[in-house]
């Protein structure tokens, strides 16, 4: 403990006397420091969102919809394939109750959508309140669709507002604003508290039940799944098939979780027979394995962080030989010293340890300022740069330091080595 | 401290067959002594002596120091031997110029693993014994060469050796200087101390108790 204090105290005069010295060299470990703790904060938000993701879009989903590619020997053989309606649905809900979410979904596009004098075209989607469970990335204001409204077929609908672009993305903007990407519904639900209003959808009368403000960028999972998310306004599945928004041909897309990944493959299977018993045999529907896409998805995010991980390592790596290089020339510059210290009573293991403190204190020094300047460039200056802000826990720096300083032990044991092997007499000798 | 060296050889490595230092230097020194080895430059005065401190190794014959064979000793305990059996003073002072002279006279104490304040307060005697009371803060570069000879000196003492190796130590020095240097060896070799003084001066070898004379390697008696 001893021997470490005075280690630690000539260590300091060390460094204080060579300051361009030191300063270079605790910088290389710095430069580590700092790559570090933003690649590690990458990581971490990537694993955040991830945790997020699959909070909000569940593992064990899979996709229902219909097959549009069946080949058919001659166009004799063609019958029309067979769709999923709502009793579809139904039948599935009764005699699968266990599953956490059957929500189906029909589409209908280039709606014209009238509030006052104003007409625009949007997209409509038919749903029932299943929908809500899943990828709900948004914050509403007034109400969702509710059974009542389904089994009525009440003519409400809920209206999605768009959040804002992403902070400081200039590119995005602009191309907002010079395409008017945004369109006219996405600026009339901006500008306008659609809330209880009336609209006319293709000449139906909707009142507007809820609104779903999407959450700005950063404070929004995004989903696991993936789909886009184009819809723009949602009403009631049975509203839309009664006012034959969407007719009889069109099947409706099932978007399903079963709950757990446990019961995933027996409920696929379930899943299958319900549909060959129904529909007979043939590949009139696509069943979509989502649970192998989410993990294909997050075994590649986690790859990546890997990646970053290891350009941290790398400059490390760095950063150790920048202090490998430093101690090494010192011990050469102080040979003499060296060997007045082994003269006096000095050990081997004394001037080993003189050495490898040195080192340390550098790689500690640097690793507390990359820490610092890691800390620097991941919150505020990300954030004026518009790549928005990483998480940076409380347990990064000190990770990155105590690595810093394992960097610096490690990378001057060689060099200490070295100087401990040198024979007094010739160290003396030395100029 | 007793010395008995016996047919030491000491061959550097270099050329096909070495350069030979040493070719069988054989002498006895008592506790007590105050021995002069004088000779010309490159006769393996030095070699000698740091041989004598453990700071070299022979290459061959037998060398027991207070009864002890160093061949048989590990690193570690030469190193202990050094730090509290022997104190060294070079001609040129081998300082650490970056610490103060008190901190100088430290560094054996550190060694030795002593505690602070009592290494403080045994340099700080140590350094008025020398006669430097008052300059324990002062750098090697702000002292004269005879004041760093004495601090050099007083780091030799401080774990209270009872050999001492002087190599040339009035060789950088003025002759007053040297004068004084001459009179603290000799006042601690009347205290007991085992004192080797390497030196080139004739009126410095003539006041130690007894001179070997080294040619080429060998001693001339």
């Amino acid at each position: 403990m001893k021997s470490l204090y005075n280690a630690a105290r000539t260590g300091f005069t060390e460094i204080w006397a060579h300051k361009t010295r030191s300063v270079l060299s605790f910088l290389a470990i710095a430069a580590g420091s700092l790559v570090f703790i933003d690649a590690f904060s990458a990581i971490f938000a990537t694993y955040e969102r991830i945790e997020k993701q699959k909070e909000v879009s569940g593992m064990a989903r899979m996709k229902i919809s219909q097959n549009y590619s069946q080949t058919f020997s001659s166009p004799d053989e063609y019958v029309p394939p067979p769709v999923i309606s709502y009793d579809d649905v139904l039948s599935l809900r009764r005699e699968m109750p266990g599953l956490y979410m059957v929500s189906p979904e029909a589409r209908d596009w280039r709606n014209v959508l009238q509030y006052g004098e104003r007409r625009m075209t949007t997209s409509l989607m038919g749903v029932t309140p299943e929908w809500a469970k899943r990828d709900f990335v948004y914050k509403l204001r007034g109400r969702f669709l509710d059974w009542h409204d389904v089994e009525n077929k009440l003519r409400v609908c809920v209206l999605v507002k768009k959040a804002a672009p992403p902070p400081g993305n200039s590119f995005s903007k602009s191309m907002l604003k010079k395409y008017n990407f945004t369109g006219g519904f996405d600026m009339l639900v901006a500008h306008n508290d659609m809330l209880g209003e009336t609209v006319k959808i293709d000449g139906f009368t909707f009142t507007v039940i809820g609104v779903l403000e999407e959450l700005p960028y950063s404070k929004r999972p995004g989903t696991i799944t993936g789909y886009s998310q184009d819809y723009k306004v949602l009403a009631p599945v049975t509203t839309l098939t009664h006012y034959n928004f969407i007719n009889s041909y069109q099947s409706l897309d099932l978007s399903i979780d079963t709950g757990n990944e446990q019961n995933y493959d027996e409920s696929l299977r379930k899943i299958n027979n319900f549909l060959k018993i129904r529909f007979g045999d043939g590949d009139f529907f696509i069943v979509e394995n989502q649970l192998e896409v989410i993990r294909e998805r997050i075994a590649a995010s986690m790859k990546s962080a890997l990646v970053t991980i290891s350009l941290g390592m790398l400059a490390f790596l760095a950063g150790g030989i920048g202090i490998m290089n430093v101690t090494l020339a010192t011990v050469f510059a102080r040979t003499r010293e060296i060997g007045v210290r082994r003269a006096i009573g000095a050990s081997r293991r004394d001037i080993m340890l003189q050495f490898i403190v040195e080192a340390v204190m550098l790689g500690l020094i640097g690793g507390i300022l990359g820490s610092a300047l890691g800390y620097l460039w991941g919150v505020p200056i990300k954030v004026i740069l518009g790549m928005g802000g990483s998480p940076i826990k409380v347990w990064m720096p000190f990770i990155s330091v105590l690595i810093a300083a394992f960097t610096a032990f490690a990378f001057a044991i060689y060099p200490a080595w070295v100087a401990a092997g040198l024979k007094p007499a010739d160290a003396l000798r030395a100029e | 401290m007793t010395i008995s060296c016996s047919e030491l050889t000491k061959v550097y490595e270099g050329g096909k067959a070495g350069w030979p230092a040493l070719r069988g230097v054989s002498f006895d020194i008592k506790a007590g002594e105050f021995v002069a080895v004088t000779g010309p430059s490159g006769c393996g005065k030095s070699t000698l002596l740091n041989i004598i401190g453990l700071l070299d190794e022979p290459t061959g014959g037998k060398y027991a120091l207070n009864g002890r064979d160093v061949f048989t000793l590990s690193d570690l305990e030469r190193s202990d031997a050094r730090r509290d059996e022997i104190g060294f003073v070079f001609q040129s002072f081998h300082l650490l110029n970056r610490l103060s002279s008190l901190e100088n006279v430290c560094l054996p104490l550190m060694y030795a693993g002593a505690d602070s304040a009592e290494t403080r307060e045994r340099a700080g005697s140590l350094l008025r014994k020398v006669g430097l009371h008052g300059k324990e803060k002062k750098i090697p570069l702000e002292l004269s060469g005879g004041e760093r000879q004495r601090v050099a000196i007083a780091r030799a003492l401080a774990n209270s050796p009872k050999l001492i190796l002087a190599d040339e130590p009035t060789g950088n020095l003025d002759s007053a200087a040297s004068k004084e240097i001459m009179g603290m060896l000799t006042r601690l070799n009347e205290e007991g101390i085992t004192i080797i003084m390497v030196t080139h001066d004739r009126e410095l070898a003539a006041r130690a108790g007894s001179n070997m004379r080294m040619r080429d390697g060998r001693i001339e008696q």
